[in-house]
């Protein structure tokens, strides 16, 4: 479900090698060239698409708890089937995107360990509560919608094997939006009480949404190594306005209302107005919107959001359940990391 | 045709019991999603409870037509007492892989040589519909036993873990055999012979557990003993029948 928005900002890298090399590989880029793992590269660019591709991994597989916790819940057959099919897709994607970051040099259970110490990050909308099943619509609708956006940028990307597995994603990542969209359908033309469930759970989701694709880049983002070296092919703010573009009038198509919310700590609402922001721009074409709070992004990213205790508790405790089988076949690390 | 003329068929209950059995390993192995001990078994542990699902769909929809009901309201809306399922496919694993793993052989062993003699029947809907499940049951069995084997003969401590979860489980585990209903006959044929079958069933098992360093008694148990199959489940079904229910019951609707 999750693209790897931000995998937070680079910090200045030093390039340091051969000139000469650098310039053919960054003509190879310019060319269009794939770069593929037997090939030269910058230490500092293999440095940083190992940190884009594991910060998506991880964000797969903690992307799979907050809709895997309702599973058992699911009202009909085939939901159920459905959202399992979709879980598992995201399992999918975090082994796939966890062997090209074994490419890149890192083992898996290096990774793993990582992430359940804290030492690696994971995309922050999964640090978010879903108390309802119009939080699964939504978030297949909405987080799964934004990360096909961003997903289809980063298949423009330089690095061979992390495109085509963003190409594989995407084409799994359409199906679950459709599914999303058909969910949120079903409640928006359902009973009351199913869409006020869904108006709810938007107004959790959209402003998560707006973040979804990160803080606005820096305003050289084209001359640093990310966009430079084509790890992501276009800034978030413009990201950000293709998404309102299209969702915000398919979100009032479907009946529903786009509000400004405060939140408590827990992440629920406390109190809503409509968006007065909310209006299109005819000459551009933009929708205008009101900017979600970014001091509740950074706090929440720096590990004091509603969630994320309790999700990197459940990732610890799958890791530790499953050391002993990991050690019986002889894949994996021996010990448990001690706690973060 | 009600749910209470479904519930007086036999053949009805027989079907119900491997549906029932397939809804419920589905539904709490599922739970496993995302938090298996290796990504690629995760992976084939979620199709596996895809396929259970699927597979109890399909036998719901067969009952559904035949006495006017939908699959969910089957699936979803029955009283506790009326579902089939046996004891051993909701006893909770507690997040334990090796509880998970030997409940799934256990039970899907059983359903494998239910749904070869159910495919034979004289009921072609019925029959044919069991046809379809049986490759995909093989692998389910095949995957399942090579597990058993590899972390039963892997280290010291997984063959610990295992011989615990069988200890744990095999007294449970002939009870898949318990009659969904008192008044089967043994000898029907879509009630597969059950002393004949469970020979079959011990037979097979004995072997892989052989195989695997493992040991286990496994007897079965009186025909009179009344468990799940009969509607007198274990006390923690009431609340894993709660949970697939809550949204459903939170707010009737049409549909979700």
């Amino acid at each position: 479900m999750s693209g790897a928005a931000n995998p937070v900002s680079p910090p200045d890298i030093t390039i340091t090698c051969d000139p000469d090399k650098l310039a053919e590989f960054e003509q190879r880029i310019a060319d269009g060239v794939l770069i593929e793992p037997g090939d030269w590269m910058p230490d500092s660019y293999r440095a940083l698409m190992l940190r884009m591709a594991e910060h998506h991994a991880n964000s797969e597989i903690v992307g799979a708890l907050p809709e895997g916790e309702w599973i058992t819940r699911a009202p009909s057959m085939l939901r159920k089937l459905a959202l399992i099919a979709k879980v598992q897709d995201e399992v999918g994607h975090g082994q796939m995107l966890y062997r090209v970051s074994q490419e890149l040099g890192k083992s898996r259970d290096d990774m793993l360990r990582d992430l359940i110490t804290g030492k690696t990050k994971y995309h922050n909308c999964f640090n978010y509560p879903c108390p309802t099943w119009g939080d699964i619509a939504m978030i297949q609708w909405l987080i799964d919608g934004a990360a096909i956006m961003n997903q289809k940028t980063l298949a423009d990307g330089a690095y061979g094997p992390y495109v085509r597995t963003m190409n594989r994603i995407n084409m799994e990542e359409a199906f679950h939006f459709k599914s999303g969209e058909d969910m949120v359908l079903t409640l928006m033309g359902g009973t009351k009480g199913q869409q006020i469930m869904a108006q709810d759970a938007f107004d959790r989701w959209w402003p998560i949404a707006l973040m979804f694709f990160g803080p606005a880049d820096k305003p050289n983002a084209e001359e640093l190594p990310a966009m430079k070296w084509r790890m992501k092919t276009e800034r978030n703010d413009s990201l950000r306005q293709r998404y309102v573009n299209r969702f915000a009038p398919a979100a009032m198509d479907m009946g529903l209302v786009i509000h400004v919310c405060e939140k408590d700590a827990a992440g629920l609402v406390t109190s809503k107005r409509p968006d007065e922001a909310i209006a299109l721009d005819e000459d551009t074409g933009n929708w205008s919107f009101t900017q979600p709070d970014w001091d509740e992004f950074w706090r929440v990213i720096r590990g004091n959001g509603p969630c994320n205790a309790h999700r990197v508790a459940l990732r610890r405790l799958s890791y530790e359940q499953g050391a002993w089988v990991r050690r019986a076949i002889g894949t994996g690390a021996v010990a448990t990391p001690p706690a973060a | 045709m009600t749910m209470q003329d479904m519930m007086k068929d036999p053949l009805a209950n027989i079907v119900l019991m491997h549906a029932d059995d397939k809804l419920m390993l589905g539904h709490m192995q599922s739970d496993w999603t995302g938090l298996a001990p290796i990504l690629e078994e995760d992976i084939a542990a979620s199709s596996m409870s895809q396929d259970d699902l699927s597979h109890a769909l399909v036998l719901f929809d067969a009952l559904a037509q035949r006495f006017g009901l939908s699959a969910d309201d089957i699936a979803f809306e029955r009283d506790a007492a009326d579902y089939r399922c046996c004891d051993l496919v909701t006893v909770p694993d507690d997040f334990n892989w090796a509880i998970a793993l030997m409940k799934r052989w256990f039970v899907a062993t059983f359903t494998a040589l239910g749904i070869d003699r159910l495919a034979t029947i004289d009921d072609e809907d019925l029959a044919q519909r069991c046809r379809r499940l049986i490759p995909e049951q093989a692998i389910h069995v095949r995957h399942l036993s090579e597990w058993v084997i590899r972390l039963g003969s892997g280290t010291d401590e997984s063959n610990r873990r295992m011989q615990e979860a069988l200890d744990a489980l095999a007294p449970a585990a002939s009870m898949l055999f318990e009659p969904p209903d008192q008044s089967i006959e043994s000898t029907e044929n879509f009630c597969c012979g059950r002393e004949e079958m469970f020979e079959q069933w011990k037979s097979q098992c004995e072997r892989t557990l052989r195989e695997a360093n493992l040991s286990a008694t496994l007897t079965l148990s009186p025909r009179s003993m009344a468990g799940g199959r009969r509607g007198a489940h274990a006390d923690h079904f009431a609340s894993q029948l709660a949970e697939m229910t809550d949204v459903r019951r939170a707010e009737p609707a049409p549909a979700w």
